[in-house]
């Protein structure tokens, strides 16, 4: 029976499989011209793309023409109109399918070879293939419901609504996406950079995410600053980290009250006999009030003790030698006692005691009592560390530059301590250690070590 | 002020969190020690601070025998009995009994309430006795009145140095200050200095040298028209005394009147007797001036001065007390010792302005680092933190 209806038919059967077959090995032809024609230009360009194409378009120009053949064998078919019209519906949507699958995979190698060349990273290479499958996806949905007539306005609509409400939804966020996607394909901002932004933020970056930027500040808080405003605002970019110090210097910060100790001197006898015997922190204080209370207007190294001998008890010369004792030459409160003491007894030895003080501007002795508080700033490394140094109160840079050294007996001031022994910077430190610190304002100070500091990151 | 100066108070602060500092004095208005807690009081509580402020009770008499206690502290000579001294305990028990002691530290200001320590061997708690005024030469009979009690305390805070006696507790110095921006420090419109001038009827045509403070014998109120007679001779110019009086203070009523029997009928000399809230008023006659004097025989501290000083104007002052602290001869001002010192230094600056503007503008710098309330602030937060650490570096 079967046999039989062959035999009757064969002619309706030969002519669809023949065209199917010859279609498939025309199709092979042509893909073996195109693909050897397509390497030559390449090579002649020497376009580095030629190979995904390649690669790409192996299987699917293949695929196409198996489509064409039963699109062909249909049509030259016994078959009904209808069943010509669904195949034909059928073949053109699966050919759709195929080009969009087509160009999905084309662009995704493309993003993939030329993205890195931009410098983008992961996330922007990722972020764009997803934008592109999306985008195609929809255009390739549209097209296959128009080939089966099915209405595509509805879903147009609702496509224009869905964007307009993910838009309202995003109003805020977009720019920063659209900032984030800048600072990642531009790579004007990477992980590890200093970065200061004209508001006043400023710290190593740590994280660029497609809506902030994360910045680890100088008092270790981590602030977050929406891409956007990085695009927005003038920003510094200082770069890499410099190298990281064994220990992180901790910024501190110190504050006093002044107590009275009672004591009294009217003459240059009671002065020194008084000054044998009081607490060393009496001499710190006499040798650092004057600077302490006027550093803001003039670098003025004089003692009390100068200043009263000269003011009060009208000794000129006495004054002037205890003027001239520069603290910074002393590595200890001991010895500075010591040289004020000999001074004075060297001028009492020339037989002069006879002035005396009138009352009420008798020599008062004082001492200070310190109190050291912690501050939020840590520095690492260099940049932090002269961050830091703009930031920090008069009183921090007070607290590591004199009252360390003398008071609390280091012999040298923190930050050369620091530099030395935790960031291998000895000529830096050496610089900084060198500078007479009693020669400028607390302002002018802290400007010199910055210059110092800069002029070495450079 | 900046950032870092306020991360500072508010550390040190949060270190007394949980404590109540509860001030006593005898007027809640009128004198520099009112006026110093009205201001700092509400700074320590915006810094989380509990501070708190009661005054003592007391009548009339009581407080004619305070008043005799200030002056001989000062150094004045006067006559002061065994009744005065009764009387003077009997009321102060009177204020024992009734006065409520709730703070973890008591802050008792000046002598009028000193004797309240006595109620410290009962309760505990912290004592600090501030004292206001000038004691660098008192009257030894009252000193030594008040020393049993001053010791009882666990630390005495001065004003100057010179104030300090040998005490076998701690002392320590803390200057007052001035608040930049309240009504009496703030800046003004021109328009707002000539209505104040046209309200006291002083003419702008010639310079005007001013003495703000209250009507006190200590602060040579009739020196300073002396002082003014001599400069007059050379050069044409007005004096602005202004003041008032506080209501523990039952003397001012008698200078004045003397005041102004000494001015007599000179247009050029003007007596204003001003209320208490006049502070923007006072603030303008200040800014008015080409020269502010404050020729006290004893001060305290002298804020009419620090305030002149603030307000970039030329200063001469008598070199007392706590005004040696502020006045930096030849650099922010110039200090005199006498009537003919006054009018000397006086003359320098109204012939020299570039000078005396110098002077001014320092002297301004001087009191933008040392005597704004910021640094009162946090010298009374660092006071209440040292009662608990004895040592002289305190680690917080």
């Amino acid at each position: 029976m079967m046999v039989k209806w062959l035999i009757d038919n064969w002619l309706k059967i030969t002519i669809p499989v023949l065209a199917f077959l010859a279609s498939y090995i025309v199709g092979l032809w042509v893909r073996r011209v195109v693909s050897n024609a397509f390497e030559r230009w390449a090579s002649r360009v020497r376009w580095q793309g030629s190979k995904v194409v390649t690669t790409a378009l192996h299987r699917p120009f293949l695929f196409w023409f198996l489509i064409l053949g039963v699109f062909i064998a249909i049509q030259v078919s016994v078959a009904t109109s209808q069943v010509k019209g669904i195949t034909t519906k059928a073949m053109g949507s699966l050919f759709v399918l195929s080009l969009g699958w087509l160009v999905i995979n084309l662009c995704g190698q493309l993003l993939k070879t030329y993205l890195p060349r931009l410098k983008a990273n992961w996330p922007t290479i990722t972020l764009a293939m997803n934008v592109i499958r999306a985008t195609l996806v929809v255009v390739c949905a549209l097209i296959i419901l128009e080939i089966w007539g099915m209405p595509t306005s509805p879903l147009l609509v609702l496509i224009a609504v869905a964007i307009l409400a993910v838009a309202l939804a995003l109003r805020n966020a977009a720019p920063n996406l659209f900032a984030g996607f800048h600072l990642s394909a531009t790579q004007q901002i990477k992980v590890s950079d200093y970065i200061k932004l004209e508001t006043g933020e400023q710290g190593y970056v740590t994280e660029i995410s497609w809506y902030n930027t994360r910045i680890k500040a100088l008092d270790e808080t981590i602030i977050i600053v929406p891409n956007n405003r990085l695009l927005q605002f003038t920003v510094i970019n200082y770069g890499r980290p410099l190298k990281k110090a064994k220990d992180p210097f901790r910024f501190r910060s110190r504050t006093y009250i002044k107590e009275l100790t009672g004591l009294r001197a009217k003459n240059l006898m009671e002065l020194v006999d008084t000054l044998k015997k009081v607490p060393d922190s009496v001499i710190y204080y006499h040798t650092h009030r004057f600077f302490e209370e006027h550093h803001y207007l003039i670098p003025e190294p004089s003692n009390d003790f100068a200043v009263w001998v000269n003011d009060v008890l009208g000794e000129e010369i006495l004054g002037e030698r205890l003027a001239s004792v520069n603290t910074f030459e002393f590595p200890s409160l001991g010895a500075l006692r010591e040289r004020i003491v000999v001074i004075i007894e060297e001028h009492l030895a020339g037989g002069t005691n006879s002035r005396e003080a009138m009352p009420g501007r008798e020599f008062c002795f004082m001492k200070s009592v310190s109190v050291v508080i912690s501050t939020p700033y840590v520095a690492h490394d260099l940049r932090e560390f002269v961050e830091a140094l703009r930031k920090i109160s008069l009183g921090s840079l007070y607290f590591h530059v004199f009252e360390s050294r003398l008071r609390l007996g280091r012999g040298l001031n923190d930050f050369t301590i620091w530099l030395q022994d935790s960031l291998e910077e000895a000529e830096l430190g050496d610089e900084i250690a060198r500078l007479d610190p009693y020669t400028y304002t607390l302002e002018g100070l802290r400007s010199a070590f910055i210059q110092l500091i800069e002029k070495r990151i450079e | 002020m900046g950032r870092s100066t306020i991360e500072e108070l508010r550390l040190l602060a949060s270190r007394l969190s949980g404590k109540v500092i509860q001030n006593i004095n005898s007027t809640f208005t009128g004198g520099g020690v009112a006026e110093i807690l009205s201001r700092v009081l509400p700074l320590l509580e915006q810094l989380g601070v509990d501070a708190r402020w009661n005054t003592i009770k007391g009548s009339p008499d009581f407080f004619q025998v305070t008043k005799k206690f200030h002056n001989t502290l000062h150094g004045r000579r006067e006559d002061i009995s065994a009744t005065d001294f009764a009387l003077f305990l009997e009321v102060s028990q009177q204020n024992i009994r009734e006065m409520e002691l709730y703070g973890d530290i008591i802050f008792i200001h000046d002598p009028q309430p000193v004797t309240m320590v006595s109620r410290k061997k009962e309760i505990g708690r912290k004592w600090v006795w501030r004292c206001h005024i000038d004691v660098s030469q008192p009257n030894q009979k009252v000193w030594s009145f008040l020393e049993p009690f001053i010791v009882q305390y666990d630390a005495a805070v001065f004003s100057a140095p010179s104030f300090s006696h040998q005490l076998p507790i701690r002392q320590y110095l803390i200057s007052p200050s001035i608040d930049p921006l309240s009504d009496k420090n703030k800046e003004l419109s021109q328009q707002m200095i000539d209505s104040v001038l046209e309200k006291y009827v002083i003419p702008k045509d010639k310079p005007i040298i001013t003495q703000i403070s209250r009507f006190d014998y200590l602060k040579d109120p009739v020196g300073v028209i002396q002082a003014f007679e001599m400069v007059r001779k050379n050069i044409d110019c007005r004096l602005v005394f202004a003041g008032g009086t506080a209501s523990d203070d039952p003397e001012s009523e008698r200078v004045l009147a003397e005041v102004k029997e000494r001015a007599g009928g000179n247009p050029d000399i003007h007596i204003l007797l001003v209320p208490p809230e006049s502070d923007v008023e006072i603030n303008a006659l200040q800014r008015a001036s080409a020269v502010i004097v404050q020729k006290s025989h004893r001060e305290g501290f002298g804020l009419t001065v620090t305030e002149a000083l603030w307000k970039a104007k030329p200063v001469v002052a008598s070199a007392v007390g706590g005004i040696t602290l502020q006045v930096k001869n030849r650099f922010t001002g110039l200090l005199s010792y006498g009537i003919e010192g006054t009018a000397y230094a006086i003359r320098q600056l109204l012939t020299n302005p570039e000078y005396a503007k110098w002077l001014g503008q320092n002297g301004r710098e001087h009191v933008r680092y040392n005597f704004l309330v910021t640094r009162h602030l946090r010298d009374y937060l660092l006071l209440f933190l040292a009662l608990e650490h004895p040592q002289d570096i305190i680690y917080l």
